[in-house]
């Protein structure tokens, strides 16, 4: 893991950009974005996790519920991506080695995979459990595991700001 | 802060409440970070509920939820989320009183908190005394609009300002927020 160590992070942190946020409210201002835009992503795509365990908004088809939500999902995240990056730039050598950091990107990527199952494997059945009131097994793994993976991710952004 | 607060925050301090805040956030390993996540999914729930229905009734999310429908489904989680809310936010709360009933940015919290849970509270109890309360006519719908424009801006303030609260003492107790993060590291 030699490219943790690169030089580049201290580059970054000594960028104009990384001084002027992380010397002023800019830096705050971008965390409260942050922890908004978070809970947002959380909390639209919480429905459609609980109506693919069949817990919640069962009136509602899947495909309804994810087409209305889903955007809202990602909207949300583009916005705490950039400003999680705007954070991230301040103090960019300290973060690449921080564990909860390194954690929370993992987990970020197995959400995204998770995702990604969902949407271009499973989703080409939809038309077999779209409406169905209990759902099967299948979408209730993958229901509970976003679940779970979008809390860790939490979790361990948070723990971030206990370690650096 | 207005005096009854800060009284408030001198009373729980050196009280048993504070003790066992201290003692919790202190002796179990990890408890900070995950007090705060379960404060953040708390967060979510509010987002995921009363500012999504606040969004739909802008026009803006969801227009294939019926408007009275989301309020019976969702607005029960909203409370249950607030609840959850003030026992994980009370164990900081309690740990360090005078912390955060000193703290004017906590002040600004409370004062987006308490009209926002009032707002909703109206905004719930009227939609139980008439079928489709808020969806009748026209001027129940711009009522309903105007509620829902106030409301989002009140629940994304208080999110806000309570991650503003960490962030406050640099600017107004300077030497205390050096004191307090040398001995008491999960503060930030």
């Amino acid at each position: 893991m030699e490219f943790l160590h690169s030089p580049i992070w201290i580059d970054i942190e000594n960028w104009p950009l990384s001084w002027e946020i992380g010397g002023t409210s800019w830096f705050p201002f971008l965390e409260s974005i942050h922890v908004i835009a978070a809970a947002m992503v959380v909390g639209s795509i919480l429905t459609v996790d609980l109506r693919l365990l069949g817990l919640a908004a069962r009136r509602y088809s899947i495909s309804t519920l994810s087409r209305e939500l889903v955007p809202w999902s990602w909207g949300a995240f583009v916005l705490a991506t950039i400003t999680g990056l705007g954070m991230f730039i301040t103090r960019a050598a300290s973060h690449v080695v921080n564990p909860a950091f390194q954690w929370k990107l993992v987990l970020l990527m197995l959400a995204g995979l998770n995702m990604a199952y969902f949407h271009f494997r499973v989703y080409k059945h939809i038309a077999e459990w779209d409406t169905a009131r209990a759902t099967p097994t299948q979408l209730k793994v993958i229901g509970g595991l976003s679940l779970f993976l979008w809390s860790g991710v939490m979790l361990a952004g948070r723990w971030v700001g206990h370690i650096v | 802060m207005p005096a009854f607060l800060t009284n408030l925050g001198g009373l729980i301090d050196g009280s048993s409440l504070q003790t066992f805040a201290l003692w919790a956030l202190r002796e179990i390993p990890g408890f900070p970070p995950i007090i705060q996540t379960v404060h953040l999914l708390g967060i979510a729930v509010v987002m995921g509920t009363v500012v999504m229905l606040d969004l739909r009734i802008l026009g803006l999310a969801v227009r294939s939820q019926k408007i009275s429908e989301m309020i019976e489904r969702l607005l029960p989680w909203t409370w249950i989320a607030l609840v959850t809310n003030f026992i994980s936010g009370g164990f900081f709360l309690f740990a360090r009183p005078n912390r955060y009933f000193n703290n004017p940015i906590f002040g600004w919290k409370l004062s987006f908190l308490i009209p926002a849970i009032l707002l909703t509270l109206f905004f719930h109890l009227l939609s139980k005394t008439q079928q489709d309360y808020w969806e009748l006519n026209s001027q129940r719908l711009w009522a309903a609009r105007g509620i829902a424009l106030l409301s989002l801006g009140l629940w994304i303030m208080v999110a806000m300002a309570g991650r503003w609260i960490a962030y406050s003492e640099y600017i107004y107790f300077p030497a205390e927020a050096l004191l307090n993060s040398l001995s008491l590291p999960w503060t930030a």
